[in-house]
């Protein structure tokens, strides 16, 4: 667009008119797809940087539920307050843009609104820490603070990150009490090998993302279970507050999000 | 299977995600056997246009009632991507079918250039027989949408439809063919039709010129079209140069007085 007037040789303006009034046949029908594009475009650039603030108020609320000391209570009122205000924040962030992504804009911008698999990720670990159990589709729905519809994709992928957050959950909790944390006869190390094979029995999406989910998934079943191998064979040696290494602690490929 | 009393999962969840990842497995496998019929389609009619570039334009109007007959064959297999389609949200698997379909817009819009597709009432003197079609004339999105029976541009719903996308691409592949007629049609003897093609292509580019393309495929591809546009001028000029042709745009230049 920027490119300078065109000069004749003697440096007057070109008359570009005698070239370009032509152009006059396609003028009216490309201004309205700039308009329309234009439109879209911005649009999407809403959903990204409302989709930005989101994942990380969604990455804040995994920080401060990693440090619930023990599953199945209500949670300690400093952690509890610090849910509510991100959540809130989310609630604002998602309800500017709610409506972008009605009808048929919502799986258009699909890849954009990537945040609500991470609020899904918050969500899920909220309500295993607090009941021990997987959230539904239905209860996450209904506890994303907008009138933003969850699709089937979106809380699936979300469950795919709660592995990670678990196998750190398991990781801490196990070295900090010298136990798998659990409650009803169950403990994490069962749970997420529970919920690792309701997984493996689903049909497998040939995509390469749902692939990898699968394989770092299956990588944080495995640190969870050498978990409970480490207490068994050598519980009693091990001191007070031993922390197994965690060199290759982040299960997660550097996301770009 | 007695559920223990408090377990960690409800079974209807996984049950409802496989039944949901079965379903959208079927719609990609039906989806994809209609896209393929549709490429079989617009391969014909892209093989036949390609005859173009050896055919004088005398014999243009035979040619383009081939492709005409090849359009409305997309066409059929278009309503029925519709149908199926317009069941399930239009983002979620137009990747499948967006390609095929722009250029299924692609063939249509290069056989209406070549005369083909006449507007319905040629306002223009009603009597003369169509003998002499119009050369040159550019489908708009809305038109494409009325040969194959879809809507365009949808916003307010979620439904198939053909996108302002697919057609400024195919606008873009345009240009590039209507570049090598401009040299097989001199090749061929005939030296106004790179004339035509020349302000086309040009009011073309200033059309994209008008877009703010942010940096994604549109912007990639339109990128191509000022190439096209000078390959376009190479051919005038080098008409021009050897007096083969009248300059269009009289004025300056010294027109021979005969």
């Amino acid at each position: 667009m920027a490119g300078g007037t065109k000069r004749d040789y003697d440096g007057n303006a070109r008359a570009k008119s005698t070239q370009e009034l032509p152009r006059g046949r396609f003028h009216a029908m490309f201004e309205n797809f700039r308009d329309e594009l234009d439109e879209h475009y911005d649009r999407r650039e809403r959903i990204i940087k409302a989709s930005r603030d989101v994942t990380a108020q969604s990455k804040k609320i995994i920080f401060t539920l990693q440090r619930v000391k023990q599953p199945n209570k209500d949670f300690p009122k400093g952690i509890q307050q610090d849910i509510d205000t991100r959540l809130g924040e989310i609630s604002k962030l998602l309800s500017g843009i709610t409506a972008d992504v009605q009808s048929i804009n919502r799986y258009r911008y699909g890849f954009s609104l990537r945040c609500l698999e991470e609020l899904v990720e918050a969500l899920s670990f909220a309500h295993y820490l607090r009941h021990q159990t997987l959230i539904t589709l239905e209860e996450t729905q209904a506890a994303v603070p907008a009138d933003i519809m969850l699709t089937p994709h979106d809380y699936m992928y979300g469950l795919f990150d709660l592995f990670g957050e678990l196998m750190r959950f398991a990781t801490v909790t196990t070295a900090q009490t010298g136990e798998l944390v659990g409650d009803y006869e169950r403990n994490i190390s069962s749970d997420i090998q529970e919920l690792g094979c309701a997984f493996e029995m689903l049909p497998q999406v040939p995509t390469k993302d749902f692939r990898s989910k699968m394989e770092v998934m299956r990588q944080s079943i495995n640190k969870v279970e050498k978990l409970g191998y480490g207490l068994v064979v050598r519980g009693s040696e091990r001191p007070k507050g031993w922390v197994p290494d965690m060199k290759d602690d982040d299960p997660r490929p550097a996301s770009p999000v | 299977m007695s559920a223990p009393p408090h377990s960690l999962l409800d079974p209807s969840i996984f049950a409802s995600l496989e039944s949901k990842l079965e379903e959208e497995t079927q719609v990609r496998d039906t989806l994809s056997q209609i896209v393929q019929r549709l490429e079989r389609a617009v391969a014909t009619a892209q093989g036949l246009l390609s005859r173009v570039h050896s055919t004088p334009r005398s014999r243009y109007p035979a040619l383009v009632a081939q492709v005409e007959a090849a359009v409305k064959e997309e066409a059929l297999i278009i309503s029925e991507l519709e149908k199926v389609a317009s069941q399930h949200p239009y983002y979620k698997y137009n990747h499948k079918w967006s390609r095929s379909i722009q250029n299924a817009i692609g063939t249509t819009i290069y056989c209406a250039w070549l005369g083909g597709f006449p507007a319905e009432s040629s306002s223009s003197s009603p009597e003369s027989t169509s003998k002499a079609p119009e050369i040159g004339r550019l489908l708009t999105l809305e038109e494409v949408g009325a040969i194959f029976s879809v809507p365009t541009n949808l916003k307010d719903r979620d439904a198939f439809h053909l996108t302002i996308e697919e057609y400024l691409l195919s606008l873009v592949d345009l240009t590039q063919d209507l570049s090598r007629l401009a040299t097989n049609a001199v090749t061929l003897g005939d030296f106004q039709l790179p004339l035509t093609i020349s302000a086309f292509v040009k009011d073309l580019f200033a059309g994209f010129q008008l877009l703010n393309l942010k940096n994604d495929i549109i912007r990639k591809r339109a990128d191509s079209v000022k190439y096209e546009v000078k390959r376009v001028e190479d051919v005038v000029y080098d008409l021009s140069l050897r007096g083969l042709i009248q300059r269009p745009s009289a004025g300056d230049t010294e027109m021979e007085s005969a």
